[in-house]
């Protein structure tokens, strides 16, 4: 438990921080003083996990996550992880602290502690995961905390944005390897199998550890070439190494954590940890051990050209880091004593290093080397930190660098190979570089006089606390490793070793005396020098081509994009009726089927189907001949009728009824909706449909195959299904059965209210969804102040208007007459009273909520039509659709979840009129209150809420003013003027 | 042979739809999408597991009468109700692209390729 808790903790601090309680009561020092204390309590109990390891090296803790693919959530503590673990929340406790005092604002300053406690999370994540994919999942999440990092500035600044996206780029990439890597370094091991019952998904890493001869697999170098790619990025080895540099837009307290401390340290991890099953093959070694020395030698040569404070620490952590891989690389696995000495030294140095440049930054706004300079007597404690550190970084002795150099040097010593003297002259080529830097740190920036007048302004004199107590363990470690370092140590690397501060003046102290000297005299000579450094290929100007084909192939398939939907509709279906044809899909099922009728002799009833379905194709083909879309909504209107006319002859009355009443509906609001658009756009429209374009031939005959093979497979599939029905075996049978139960005459009303009530209340939700979806296309830039629409609109005179448009609205509102207000009056009461009855009365024939609730909506709508929107609202005050949904889903659901209360379960069957001692007093009205009769209530309410929502949002009178504006904010109405 | 007829209709008024969504004209789009709809629920009822002559009421069953299929009538019950709905959205749709575009031919609609 201790382990999830641990991993745990960061997100939960970034979910706090992010709290909006949280943000506006603590400030910005006391959220900042509160997560690093968080940080430093983690970095505690960390440390009292240790003497567990003492007893037993692993520690392992798991918990079930996907079970059926065999995913647990497993953590993984060895002296390894700990090492990690260790660092990332001891300096993070430090950073975090740190960036209290870094930033002035505090809402940015809160933004970063989010994204920085997720980061952290992320990174505990990786190394304390017991399972390479559960690793891999924390390891893209740092990727990406990683790139809000860069990217924090991202909006006024470019380069965060490119830097960002770069390092998201590479990394992103080489995680893409590593995936594959660990997945087939897990079915290498069998830890990950594809049996024919399941997938099982355990990247265990304990298992994969305990393999034996994993370095003589088959996949060996596929595997291992991908994981080292995934490394090598995140990492930044050569030729990766160019992201980290662009990394530094980032905040400078990300940059000390993640970029130079934990992150970049990723890979190295991965490395260390599976260095125990890959090592024994030249491939790994040789890899590494040529990757990491080339990326030290490039980083300290490219590290004393920076001139950007921030981008010289960049290129010697990458030599750094290259360092360390080169040391992992050792074969045997001799230098792992010397890696993580380094890694450890490195995380104290090179972050405290990374807070003064951003003291320096935030002190004088600057980070060129060139105009800095002289810093020693305003800046005291700085100077101190940094000649701590860098003297560190350098390898002077006694600091802890110096132990970290000399281990260096010892195991490269020890490394025998045909070109071990090659290896040789790299190491100390590099770190005579560093060197260099280290001492260009101290001399350039707090040395030497001013170049340049830079403002300055002190900044809070505790911003200088993290970098100090940094410093100071630069300086005692040393002195304590037999404390302090080794018991770490030794849980950590296999193997015995001895560990000294001073080991006697041997040859390596004598050649680590050299590397300074040679350092020093770099350092004299470092003007012409640093002239002549160049470097014939640059990465980053690869990266930049590869960025530009992607562009150029994604603007050439653009070319491919027509933009026009119903081209690609026409592709898609065109393709599938190719397949269906070419495939021969549509001859293998039609095998074995009678296609034609054999037996031609129908009853009446029959014929007056058939004549029925006469009807709707020829309204069908009405539709597509017919100009005016007038006359194609009334065409459709047939077929909705014709098609209600044989699901009543089909003896299904309530499909007929409510097919009948939509279909009225549907009609009614097509032509509503043609009165809210121009005459003259429609008439442009029809004019141009048969003549006008030249694509028009062709083109209406490609639609018209595709339309044919369509129509054909879906004859073809609707006979098959027909011929093959089930018959009485159905679950139908069932249900005609058990009606009764319910009290319930209508079969129909019963499955939809209750055997399948949870059907029906989801379907009333999706068509509220539906209407509020028109309301909003519709209503956009409407609303007043939470008010659906002002009561209080002032129409806008006609003369306003473009002409054709008065004629619309004068063609919208010829509707309006004595006989037709008379017919409105007259209808709404009427339908509501029919509504009642068929809710009431719904379970004992046709007629229920759906076919209530769309009543009363006609009979409203006709209002609308009648007599425009304004005068319809000002009439029917009562009725407000928006209100309406909400109580008929209030009702619905209560409805729904009440009978839980009472043990019958969701949607259980209630009858309320027993339960009240008056099922006889209402049975003699014929009525029965059940749970069954509140729902159809319910989606009565709800369906005529929704209607009303469409007709408002559809009848909602929006014309152009003057072709000026889009959307007539200020209202009109031409209707009330005649009303 | 009903069945057959059935099938047929279905068929066309399938193809109808389909060709109406492919054309330029965006009413007309609509009410395809509107008949794509109505030949759907037209197969739905025509599926029914079994075929009877009297309504699907508890007194026809309780009379030993051959009824129809309730539960193809449900289904379709609630989804006539929710393909209005999608169908006011569609007809929404063509409303709000003729005020911003000016036009109802697919064709001119062109702003949202770049």
């Amino acid at each position: 438990m201790e382990l999830l808790i641990i991993t745990a903790v960061p997100f939960l601090l970034a979910v706090m921080l992010a709290l909006p309680a949280v943000r506006s009561w603590l400030d910005k020092s006391t959220q900042t003083l509160l997560s690093s204390l968080v940080m430093a309590a983690l970095f505690v109990w960390l440390l009292t996990l240790s003497p567990r390891l003492q007893a037993a090296p692993t520690f392992i803790q798991s918990f079930d996550w996907v079970p059926s693919l065999g995913i647990s959530l497993s953590f993984y503590l060895d002296g390894l992880s700990l090492l990690f673990a260790l660092i990332i929340t001891g300096i993070g406790a430090l950073i975090f602290f740190y960036t209290g005092y870094y930033f002035e604002d505090g809402a940015e300053n809160n933004r970063f502690m989010i994204w920085l406690s997720s980061f952290a999370g992320a990174m505990l994540a990786v190394v304390l995961s017991g399972n390479l994919l559960m690793m891999f999942i924390a390891w893209e999440l740092t990727s990406i905390t990683s790139f809000m990092l860069i990217g924090f500035k991202g909006e006024k600044d470019s380069a965060a944005r490119e830097g960002a996206f770069k390092a998201l780029f590479v990394t992103g990439a080489g995680a893409l390897a590593l995936i594959i890597g660990i997945v087939m370094l897990g079915v290498a091991t069998g830890q990950i199998l594809y049996p024919d019952a399941g997938i099982t998904l355990v990247a265990d890493i304990d298992s994969i550890l305990k393999a034996k001869s994993l370095a003589q697999h088959d996949w060996y170098t596929l595997f291992a070439v991908l994981i080292m790619l995934g490394g090598f990025t995140k990492s930044a080895q050569f030729p990766f190494h160019f992201w980290l540099p662009g990394a530094m837009s980032a905040p400078t307290p990300a940059s000390a954590y993640l970029h130079s401390a934990t992150m970049v340290k990723a890979g190295i991890y991965l490395f260390a940890r599976l260095s125990p099953v890959l090592y024994q093959n030249e491939l790994w070694t040789s890899t590494l051990l040529t990757v990491g020395l080339l990326t030290m030698l490039i980083g300290a040569y490219f590290a004393v050209k920076q001139n950007d404070l921030k981008g010289l620490l960049a290129y010697s952590t990458v030599s750094k880091l290259g360092a360390i891989v080169a040391m992992i690389g050792l074969p045997d696995q001799n230098g792992l004593k010397a890696a993580f000495v380094g890694i450890i030294a490195h995380a104290l140095y090179k972050s405290a290093l990374f807070l003064v440049a951003g003291t320096i930054d935030h002190a004088t706004g600057t980070r060129a080397i060139d105009r800095l300079g002289g810093l020693r007597q305003r800046m005291p404690a700085m100077f101190f930190v940094t000649v701590i550190s860098a003297l560190s970084m350098a390898g002077t002795p006694f600091l802890l660098g110096f132990v970290a150099k000399e281990v260096l040097l010892e195991a490269m010593l020890r490394y025998t190979a045909s070109w071990t003297q090659l290896v040789m002259l790299v190491t100390v080529f590099s770190t005579a570089f560093t060197a260099m830097a280290a001492y260009m740190l101290i001399y350039d920036i707090f040395l030497g006089k001013p170049r340049h007048k830079i403002h300055f302004h002190q900044p809070p004199s505790l911003i200088s606390l993290s970098p100090l107590l940094l410093s100071i363990l630069s300086l005692c470690l040393g002195f304590l490793l037999e404390a302090l370092i080794l018991p770490l140590l030794r849980l950590a690397v296999p193997k015995a070793f001895k560990l000294y501060l001073f080991a006697g003046f041997n040859d390596i102290f004598l050649l680590s005396l050299a590397v300074l000297a040679t350092g020093f005299i770099l350092f004299l000579l470092r003007k012409p020098l640093i002239a002549r450094i160049t470097f014939p290929v640059s990465c980053d100007l690869v990266y930049r081509e590869i960025l530009a084909y992607i562009r150029w192939a994604g603007a050439t398939v653009l070319h491919t994009q027509s933009g026009f939907v119903r081209y690609y509709l026409a592709i898609i279906l065109g393709a599938v009726a190719a397949v269906l044809i070419a495939s021969g899909t549509l001859s293998t099922v039609t095998a074995g089927q009678r296609l034609l009728p054999t037996d031609i002799s129908v009853t009446i009833t029959d014929l007056a189907k058939i004549f029925m379905l006469f009807l709707t194709v020829a309204a069908g083909v009405l539709t597509v001949v017919v100009r005016e879309h007038v006359k194609a909504a009334i065409a459709y209107g047939v077929i909705g009728y014709a098609i209600g006319v044989i699901f009543l002859i089909d003896h299904a009355p309530d499909v007929a009824l409510v097919q009948l009443l939509v279909e009225t509906m549907a009609t009614v609001l097509i032509i509503i909706m043609l009165g809210r658009i121009r005459a003259g756009i429609r008439l442009k429209m029809i004019s141009g449909l048969w003549t006008g374009r030249h694509d028009y031939n062709l083109g209406i005959l490609r639609d018209l195959g595709i339309s044919i093979v369509i129509g054909l497979a879906v004859f073809v599939f609707a006979l098959i299904a027909l011929q093959n029905r089930p018959g009485r075996d159905s679950i139908a049978q069932w249900h005609l059965e058990n009606t009764k139960v319910v009290n319930t005459e209508d079969v129909v009303g019963a499955i939809v209210a209750d055997f399948r009530g949870t059907d029906t209340l989801l379907e009333i939700a999706v068509f509220t969804t539906a209407a509020l979806g028109v309301l909003t296309l519709l209503a956009r830039g409407r609303q007043t102040g939470g008010a659906f629409v002002p009561q209080s609109v002032q129409p806008t005179a006609l003369h306003e208007f473009d002409e054709d448009v008065v004629d619309e609205i004068q063609d919208a509102t010829s509707l309006s007459t004595p006989f037709t207000r008379s017919i409105s009056y007259i209808v709404l009461p009427i339908a509501i009273l029919i509504g009642i009855a068929q809710i009431l009365y719904g379970g004992l024939g046709p007629g229920d909520g759906f076919t209530a609730g769309v009543t009363i909506g006609l009979a409203v709508s006709l209002w609308y039509i009648v007599f425009g929107y304004y005068e319809a609202k000002r009439q029917l005050p009562w009725f407000r659709p928006e209100l309406i949904v909400r109580l008929g889903l209030v009702i619905a659901i209560t409805n729904a979840v009440f009978p839980i209360l009472i043990g019958k379960g969701f949607m259980g069957h209630v009858q309320f009129d027993k339960a009240l001692g008056v099922y006889d007093l209402v049975g003699s009205f014929g009525l029965h209150i059940t749970s069954s009769l509140i729902f159809e209530i319910a989606i009565a309410i709800t369906v005529m809420g929704g209607l009303g929502i469409i007709i408002e949002a559809i009848a909602y009178p929006t014309a152009r003013l003057n072709g000026r504006q889009e959307n007539a904010d200020t209202g009109q109405d031409g209707e009330s003027e005649k009303a | 042979m009903i069945e057959f007829m059935f099938a047929l209709a279905i068929g066309i008024l399938f193809g109808i739809g389909v060709f109406q969504l492919l054309r330029r004209d965006l009413i007309k789009a609509a009410i395809g999408f509107a008949i794509l709809f109505s030949a759907i629920n037209l197969f739905f009822v025509a599926a029914g597991a079994f075929e009877g002559d009297f309504a699907p009421y508890v007194s026809n069953v309780e009379a030993g009468r051959q009824t129809s299929d309730p539960l193809v009538q449900a289904l379709i019950l609630t989804a006539i109700v929710v393909s209005f709905g999608s169908f006011s959205l569609v007809l929404g749709f063509v409303n709000i692209i003729s005020r911003r575009y000016d036009t109802i031919d697919s064709n001119d609609i062109t702003k949202l390729k770049h």
